[in-house]
């Protein structure tokens, strides 16, 4: 066996090895006596072969087994080594594998310090059964606490591979597995288990790895008892217990997931976040800082510390470690920008870097932290080094200019240029298809833009190779060509493509060739599209030809309108609910849902401009979250908007089912709004109770879900009395009463009001709310309730019934229009907003956390326009509804002139005043969670808001300034604690 | 001087003369297959052993003879791959409980069926009655009839009665297998 040969080329010697004629010389196993060094080389054989992915078929495979038990026991220690390792990989696919544990459980034990042991350790764990691992337990106990850290690992790696199949059994290592963790080992020589042919003694190393292992099963063995896990991080948390940094690594992932999952817990865990920061380990640094980064709303002052060390890492010298530093940098710009603004100077320095990767970060990192100023200087830096970087890298670079777009319109002319400088690179079509995308989203939602972009698409589809983009490009073209200043120019490209494309292409140009023809105007524009579409009437493809005729007829129609029906239709179906809808139909479990076909009529119908709106909020709000949604929460605003307001619409169809089954309700109408659900007790109280306040035309319905979490009783006749506090607005109708709540069984009771003043009134009040109900004790011996209960009632909390229940989110395309239109007519209400500066809030909220804050969140709008200080009042102030001038007063003492917004706790957005005028419309967007609120008011107001539901509203203009009173009351404490500095102008 | 004499020969036959066999060791489960490997290989005899799982592997050295034992679990799943390791063996020892007379019976069908295989045709089996210190067992004659030893006709066969813990009639064992140790 000429074994020095064949490792020179080992290359050669490995590829040939086959199957087939592995299984063939595996007879040598047979031989007697042993030859270990032959049979190593074998067993190295069929090692690769199953370490590459070959799989020995079963009966193959337990031949090669059994014949593999037979070198047993051999004295030559790295055959052992060998023949451990190869079992381990055949455990999967040999039948009877269960025969050599007794074989293996001797060479787990053996001479303390025999090289073999750990591998045997890790056989012994792969061929074992659930049956027999309590057989082991006493070789595993030793294995784990032995002072030989190799051995040590594998037994407690074996363990971690146990534990699923016999969790029991293993969770009685946990004091070994604890000892292990503490244990700080040391002892000299190098980390080796190199197949040795001398006489194998284990090799000693002082790797801390044994540390990562055993914490690493201690968190498998704990993952479900929360306590154990924070005693657990905090005992081995404590500076210089644990060595090695990659257990350490392991605790601050740890850490960071228990900070996130309980709330109480973040403080601490924050702290040793903050303390491993200062490790001595890069790796331990920078599993700290991400986590901090990660962190869900995450603060300013708690993110500082995270984002100077990765400042620092941005100088080392080790390319790796700046790559590390600046894509956690990169991450966290994408959703605060600001924090990471400190750190733009070094980034700075970055972008010129030789290794590609660390440039495209720092660039695109920098286009989003940068301001407006730098965006010029940056976009020539990336066309510098465009051609020299991967296509994904191109593509996460388009992504950024996107986003980058949308955020500063204003750079429109050179982001283009740039775009369309990358469209004619080489790229494959992911890439393309990303600038492409971005060039359109420039075209629909900065107009300024549109010529120029459309000309670009048009120069690129001259020599596409990409049919799909082409596609694209040619409707876009029929969309957007006809309302430019010359559409003429569009069409010669387009003709272009019906002479030079394949079918689809052609087809497509069709469509798009008729959209100039159908309403056109100027009839020689008219005549000569005419022309055109008569020529692709010889077409050699049919759905070419049908195009062209279908388009030609239309064309010809006298009355145009059929022809823009068809043509040029703006309005489409809304997508979410049209996907919602179908998938309800789909997935019916109801037989009757499929007698009747899918009615397409019930999908509401928007015009494309609203699309666009949408589509352009979500676009923002995925690339730029302003904070980070929560994982999971009791509140359910986890959801991003387009994910909430789906969600809405479904739960607001299901309530309308809900309540017209109900014939007193039936006779209401239909609902116009049903509010989000409002707990009115604790989760944890003896009965909880939920509300969901449903608006009618001239009814008010309060919908009070109850739930009896009391074992053993039942409650009958369960009624909400609720009593408005302005009883000369809303007069109670009738109660609906639950007949009967078990545990846990959730029941509803309904309370009607009619409201007085009739269809145009908004009353807003406040209800208080006493339930009252039977209460039945369950006899435990036969299960039923007693025949006599006693009558209870149970005081639950109030709740308001305020402006923003009457407002209804809809889509305004052209804001300001609007807001003249209206202003016009309408009357108009000055207010002032009394806000205190940063600086006083905080220090109030400092001195008085209790009534400060409460102060903020409800804001006292006061009737009349005085100046002097109020006393801070608790509640919104009801008498005060003044359409004229309002007041807000917040603790503080500065008077601040006009106040330009703010979140409602709703999602609402509103607008209060603009240049000192308060206008009876309001405008904004639906928006998750609170936070950026001038930018993000900005954005929006731009091109969504909010009108008053007419229905609602009933045209009334005082009944406009109510709302306006009552939303500015809503507007919740988190946007103005953290923002009124900036609402202050 | 004739011990050291004895040395020398035994040290040369074992460099030139070196002999290893195969022998596998089966029987139903508490038989004492395991304490009787573990006195032939020169240990103590101990009376609390955990059963086996899947085999053990010794080596026992006599003279120049190496005896290669493999001893088989005796447990109910085992007992299907009693065949695979008795093949191409030198010899089979089949190893029964004397002192559980009730048993035999379970014995005899185990050892009938592995003595049917066509695979381990003419291998010498060495029957072996353990536990003889103990009162209440039975004689070997006894143990023929009730194995039906006389109707396996095909090969050599021989039934002892030993204990391993007294360590009686081991060496009439080792004498049984060295015969077949050149074959």
């Amino acid at each position: 066996m000429s074994y020095g040969k064949k490792d020179e080329d080992a290359d050669l010697g490995l590829v040939k090895v086959d199957r087939t004629q592995v299984f063939q010389e595996a007879r040598l196993f047979n031989s007697s006596p042993i030859q270990p060094r032959r049979c190593r080389i074998l067993l190295t054989k069929i090692a690769l072969l199953l370490y590459t992915g070959e799989k020995f078929p079963k009966n193959e495979a337990t031949t090669l087994f059994f014949g593999i038990s037979k070198l047993f026991q051999n004295k030559d220690a790295s055959l052992r080594q060998m023949v451990h390792l190869v079992i381990k990989e055949l455990a999967n696919s040999a039948e009877d594998i269960i025969m050599v544990t007794s074989t293996i459980m001797k060479d787990t034990g053996g001479s303390t310090d025999a090289i073999f042991r750990p591998n045997a350790i890790r056989a012994l764990c792969r061929i074992i059964d659930a049956t027999t691992v309590q057989s082991i337990e006493r070789v595993m106990k030793t294995a784990i606490v032995d002072k030989n850290p190799s051995v040590s690992s594998a037994a407690l790696v074996s363990s971690y591979h146990l534990l699923p199949i016999a969790k029991d059994v293993v969770k009685r290592w946990q004091s070994e597995t604890q000892e292990a963790a503490a244990a700080s080992k040391s002892s000299s020589g190098g980390y080796s288990l190199g197949f040795s042919s001398s006489a194998g003694n284990l090799p000693m190393n002082n790797s801390t790895m044994t540390q990562y292992h055993a914490i690493g099963l201690l968190y498998q063995m704990r993952s479900s008892d929360r306590m154990a896990l924070v005693k657990m991080v905090q005992q081995f948390g404590a500076a210089g217990v644990v060595k090695s940094p990659a257990a350490l690594t392991m605790l601050v992932r740890l850490a960071a997931q228990l900070a996130e999952e309980d709330a109480s817990l973040r403080k601490p865990m924050m702290q040793l976040l903050d303390g491993w920061l200062r490790h001595k380990s890069e790796m331990v640094n920078f599993e700290a800082a991400k986590a901090i980064c990660d962190m869900r709303d995450v603060t300013d002052a708690e993110v500082n510390q995270a984002v100077h060390v990765l400042q620092l890492f941005l100088t080392s010298p080790r390319a790796v470690t700046k790559f590390a530093a600046l894509r956690i940098l990169h991450n966290f710009a994408s959703f605060k920008p600001q924090a990471v603004n400190v750190c733009n100077p070094d980034i700075e320095l970055l972008i010129s870097n030789s290794n590609r990767s660390i440039a495209t970060f720092a660039i695109t990192t920098l286009l989003k932290t940068g301001n407006e100023a730098s965006v010029d200087r940056l976009m020539k830096q990336v066309s510098g080094f465009m051609s020299e970087i991967t296509d994904e890298f191109k593509i996460t670079i388009v992504e950024a200019i996107r986003t980058l777009c949308l955020k500063f319109p204003s750079k429109q002319a050179g982001m283009l240029t740039f775009l369309s400088g990358i469209l004619r690179d080489e790229g494959g079509y992911d890439f393309k298809r990303a600038v492409v995308e971005s060039m359109f989203d420039l075209i629909k939602f900065v107009p300024d833009s549109k010529e120029d972009a459309l000309a670009h698409l048009c120069e690129f589809i001259e020599d596409c190779e990409f049919t799909k983009l082409a596609v694209r490009i040619l409707h876009l073209i029929g969309l957007e060509g006809p309302k430019c200043s010359n559409p003429t120019k569009y069409i010669r490209y387009i003709y272009n493509r019906v002479v030079l494309e394949n079918a689809i292409v052609r087809a497509a140009a069709v469509t798009a060739l008729a959209k100039f023809g159908v309403g056109q105007k100027d009839p020689d524009v008219k005549s000569s599209v005419r022309v055109l579409l008569t020529r692709c009437l010889d077409d050699v493809d049919d759905e070419v030809r049908d195009r062209a005729a279908l388009n030609l007829k239309l064309m010809s129609e006298e009355d145009d309108d059929m022809a823009l029906d068809f043509v040029k239709n703006e309005s489409m179906f809304s997508l979410p609910t049209f996907e919602h809808q179908l998938v309800m139909y789909v997935t019916s479990d109801d037989q009757a849902a499929f007698e009747s076909p899918f009615d397409i009529s019930k999908i509401p119908i928007v015009t494309r401009e609203q699309a666009d709106a949408e589509d352009r909020t979500k676009k923002l709000t995925a690339t730029a979250p302003t904070l980070k949604a929560p994982k999971a929460g009791p509140t359910k605003s986890s959801a991003s908007s387009a994910e909430a307001a789906a969600s809405a619409s479904a739960q607001a169809q299901r309530y309308a089912q809900e309540l017209s089954e109900i014939p007193e309700i039936q006779e209401f109408g239909a609902v116009l709004k049903s509010s989000p659900i409002v707990e009115l007790t604790e989760a944890e109280t003896e009965y909880v109770v939920n509300l969901v306040k449903h608006i009618f035309k001239e009814h008010i319905v309060l919908q009070f879900e109850v739930k009896n979490t009391l074992p053993d009783t039942v409650l009958e006749n369960v009624s909400v009395v609720a009593t408005p506090s302005e009883e000369d607005e809303l007069e109670e109708a009738f109660i609906m009463e639950a007949a009967r709540l078990a545990t846990d069984e959730p029941g509803k009771v309904y309370v009607a009001f009619q409201k007085i003043n009739g269809e145009g009134a908004l009353p807003v009040s406040t209800f208080s709310n006493v339930l009252k109900f039977t209460s039945k004790e369950i006899d435990p011996s036969t299960g039923e309730p007693e025949a006599e209960g006693y009558d209870d009632e149970y005081e639950i909390s109030e709740f308001d019934l305020t402006g923003s229940d009457y407002i209804i989110p809809t889509f305004a395309s052209n804001f300001s229009h609007l807001w003249e239109q209206i202003g016009a007519s309408g009357e108009e209400a000055e207010e002032t907003l009394q806000l205190g500066g940063m600086k006083s809030i905080a220090g109030k909220q400092r001195g008085d956390m209790g009534t400060g804050h409460a102060n903020m969140m409800d804001h006292r709008c006061h009737g009349a326009t005085r100046k002097d200080t109020l006393p801070p009042a608790r509640r919104w102030d009801r008498r005060a509804r003044q359409p004229k001038h309002t007041y807000a007063q917040i603790a503080g003492q500065e008077r601040v002139r006009r106040p330009r917004g703010g979140h409602g706790p709703d999602g609402l957005f509103l607008q209060i005043g603009r240049d000192d005028k308060a206008h009876g419309a309001k405008r904004g967007g639906e928006r998750g969670g609170a936070g950026d609120c001038v930018g993000g008011m900005n954005r929006f107001s731009r091109r969504c808001g909010i009108l008053m539901q007419q229905e609602v509203a009933g045209k009334s203009r005082r009944g406009c300034n109510d709302y306006l009173n009552s939303c500015t009351n809503t507007m919740s404490s988190v946007s103005v604690s953290q923002k009124s500095s900036s609402l202050v102008t | 001087m004739a011990g050291l004499f004895r040395k020398v020969y035994d040290w040369l036959m074992r460099t030139f003369w070196a002999l290893e066999m195969e022998v596998t060791m089966v029987g139903l489960q508490n038989a004492g297959k395991t304490s009787l490997l573990r006195v032939l290989a020169g240990g103590e005899f101990t009376l609390d052993s955990i059963p086996t799982v899947g085999f053990n592997m010794k080596r026992v050295q006599r003279g120049h003879v190496t005896l290669k034992c493999w001893d088989i679990g005796g447990q109910p799943r085992f007992r299907n791959m009693w065949e695979r390791y008795c093949r191409g063996v030198n010899a089979i020892v089949f190893i029964v409980d004397i002192a559980e007379p009730e048993l035999i019976p379970q014995a005899k069908e185990e050892l009938h069926a592995l003595m049917s295989n066509q695979t381990l045709l003419e291998i010498p089996l060495l029957v072996l009655g353990n536990k003889s210190d103990l009162p209440q067992r039975m004689s070997v004659d006894e143990l023929i009839d009730e194995l039906d030893l006389k109707s396996i006709r095909d090969r050599e066969v021989c039934c002892y009665g030993i204990s391993a813990k007294e360590e009686t009639n081991l060496d009439a064992v080792v004498q049984f297998l060295m015969k077949y140790a050149n074959r």
